[in-house]
């Protein structure tokens, strides 16, 4: 079993990646959609396994749009580039913030990551000269000219970053001490563990990766706005996706990415206003009733069915 | 005469030096200090921008009457509420919904609101809340963000996200001394917040209920030690709660649009008021509320930096935190 798993891995990924030569336009936008979505869905569940919870997603996610967008537009460098560096400046700016409120943890931080979406939202709306203001700004040419095989290519390589960065977290040093600090804060400092550097590290690296995702997303389809770049969505899906899927592992928030992201396509359609709410009654029947979610609960029957 | 300032002698100057010391003692409190500051600033905008001061007033106390509930709910209940404005944006269409088919007044609609959303709180309480009590902070946040985000979607597919506002002509009422004129309806908040603050501390106080409410609220297994029902108390304290917030939804619809997304940013506000006066403090509440309404109607008052008044809560939360985390070190 365990031998022939990168060979399985190896054969997913080639699908994956040939997948834009025998699907439609629309199957490659919706996988683009879940790509998205999965991306952010992991990039929490990192940060949750240490035990802080963040719904700051939708802020990094904008923030990351619009460094992207902006950059592109001011110095005319490669949208690719531009995308890195709009990950970059959301991460840098979640090391600050981080640095100033992960000083207390828990609900304080929860809150003011809620807040982060909103303050990017009225800091863009007031910035007219720099950001277009309330009416956002457009870029004249989406990436790759709208091709959407590369856009595809491009928002796989987001999500796969994701997962390795996550799977690498698994299985390091940090999988542990992230572990002991969730567990119980004090035990892990005084086996030694700097705690604050470890969470305030990785709230950055996480925000980075929502803030690639941004870009990606705001570059794909060619427009930034207050509105739409911070929207309340992502961060909501996400986190019903993580849930949905099981917390603290790689392959939760994946498959609950992929199954809710199909589902969400068909909602879409079904309840123009409200279907969100769909997502707010996952988030709420999980932690009431599967905290374990669909990867968790398959997990431990295989397990109990193994060990009999 | 010699009576008098016998009197005057004896009654005002030997007793001085301790009512000085009280007030310093006091002073150090910091409901004191953040009084005495909120002093400080009265009196300058009292004569540089006197509708800063009136409207700042009232904004206040909207915010206090909004932030106390949950204040009460994470002060005894011990949970944090994310969808406690989505409590308010449902009264305010309660409202709204109530005079459009029995053309009743949003202000009567405040008895039946009350009402209703005692039940809904008892309802939202056996439901939901009762399961995540004992579990990690991690849950309940989570479980109340999703509970907001069904609410809010709730409205949005009933009322859709088009913003509504009752035509009513006595929220315009205004006065004017000399050449200030301001509106005199938004007074309303004041008068709730006063009420509100003084009954719940009347209550907590002076009731049997309430102090049985006190002590769940600094140590529930104590509580249950002496015969305090614990889960009745979270009930009741829940539900008033969201029976006081649904009923002032029905006030703030008179002044205010109401839209899907009304209520999200006061329970942001509100989270940052209590963290600002520290949990369990009620007046605290107030002052908190008085400075960020003051200072957010300032930055209104600028031309052309008015969209900037939004994020001023953010710059104080923050402050607190650090604030606070200092303090911590500290000890």
């Amino acid at each position: 079993m365990k031998k022939s798993r990168p060979l399985l891995y190896l054969i997913v990924l080639v699908l994956l990646f040939t997948l834009p030569f025998y699907m439609g336009v629309y199957a490659l936008n919706v996988m683009d959609i879940i790509l998205i979505y999965m991306a952010l869905a992991l990039s929490w569940d990192m940060l949750l396994r240490s035990g802080q919870i963040s719904f700051g997603m939708a802020g990094f996610f904008g923030v990351g749009g619009y460094a992207a967008v902006l950059l592109f537009l001011n110095t005319g460098m490669h949208p690719l580039l531009s995308i890195v560096l709009g990950g970059l400046a959301a991460g840098g700016l979640a090391w600050l913030i981080g640095s100033a409120v992960l000083q207390l943890r828990g609900m304080y931080f929860a809150i003011v990551t809620l807040a982060l979406a909103e303050i990017f939202r009225v800091i863009v709306r007031n910035l007219p000269d720099l950001t277009g203001g309330p009416e956002g700004t457009v870029l004249s040419q989406a990436i790759f000219a709208g091709n959407s095989t590369y856009t595809y290519w491009l928002v796989l390589t987001a999500a796969a970053l994701s997962v390795i960065v996550s799977e690498v977290f698994r299985h390091s040093r940090i999988h542990f001490a992230l572990t002991s600090i969730r567990n119980d804060e004090i035990v892990a400092k005084s086996s030694g563990i700097d705690v604050f550097k470890y969470l305030v590290f990785l709230f950055a690296v996480t925000s980075a990766i929502q803030g690639i995702t941004g870009g990606a997303y705001a570059h794909i389809y060619g427009f930034v706005s207050p509105e739409g770049s911070f929207s309340v969505d992502f961060t909501l899906l996400p986190i019903a996706m993580a849930l949905l899927g099981g917390m603290h592992s790689t392959w939760g928030p994946v498959v609950g990415a992929v199954v809710l992201g199909v589902v969400s396509e068909f909602l879409k359609l079904q309840i123009p206003y409200g279907h969100l709410m769909v997502y707010g009654i996952i988030i709420v029947v999980a932690i009431l009733f599967f905290p374990q979610g669909i990867v968790g609960t398959l997990g431990l029957k295989m397990k109990r069915t193994g060990s009999h | 005469m010699k009576a008098v300032i016998k009197n005057l002698r004896g009654g005002g100057l030997g007793e001085f030096p301790e009512s000085a010391m009280n007030l310093v003692s006091k002073l150090k409190q910091s409901n004191y200090q953040i009084s005495v500051i909120t002093a400080v600033l009265v009196v300058i905008l009292a004569f540089w921008k006197p509708h800063v001061l009136v409207e700042g007033l009232q904004r206040g106390c909207l915010y206090a009457v909004i932030a106390l509930p949950m204040a009460l709910i994470l002060g005894i209940v011990g949970i944090i509420n994310l969808a406690h404005g989505e409590y308010m944006m449902l009264g305010a269409y309660f409202a709204y919904w109530l005079n459009v088919y029995t053309g009743m007044d949003p202000l009567l609609a405040i008895l039946p609101a009350l009402a209703a959303f005692f039940l809904i709180g008892v309802a939202s309480y056996r439901a939901i809340i009762k399961y995540v009590l004992g579990t990690p902070e991690l849950n309940q946040l989570l479980l109340t963000f999703g509970l907001a985000m069904i609410l809010e979607q709730l409205a949005n597919l009933l009322w859709t996200s088009r913003p509504i506002k009752l035509p009513l002509p006595y929220v315009s009422s205004s006065a004017t001394i000399g050449s200030f004129t301001f509106g005199t309806y938004e007074f309303i908040y004041v008068g709730a917040a006063i009420l509100v603050l003084a009954g719940l501390l009347l209550f907590l106080k002076r009731t049997p209920t309430g102090q049985a409410a006190l002590a769940v609220g600094q140590n529930p297994r104590g509580a249950k030690l002496v015969g305090i029902h614990v889960d009745r108390t979270y009930l009741l304290i829940f539900s008033l709660s969201i029976a006081l917030i649904g009923a002032l939804g029905a006030i703030f619809m008179t002044r205010h649009s109401i839209f899907p997304l009304v209520g999200a940013p006061f329970t942001m506000k509100s989270f940052c008021l209590i963290a600002m006066a520290g949990i369990g403090n009620l007046p605290g509440i107030l002052w908190c509320s008085l400075i960020l309404g003051l200072a957010e109607n300032f930055v209104l008052s600028f031309r052309g930096y008015a969209g900037w008044a939004d994020i001023l809560f953010f710059a104080l939360i923050v402050l607190v935190i650090m604030v606070r985390s200092r303090q911590r070190e500290v000890k």
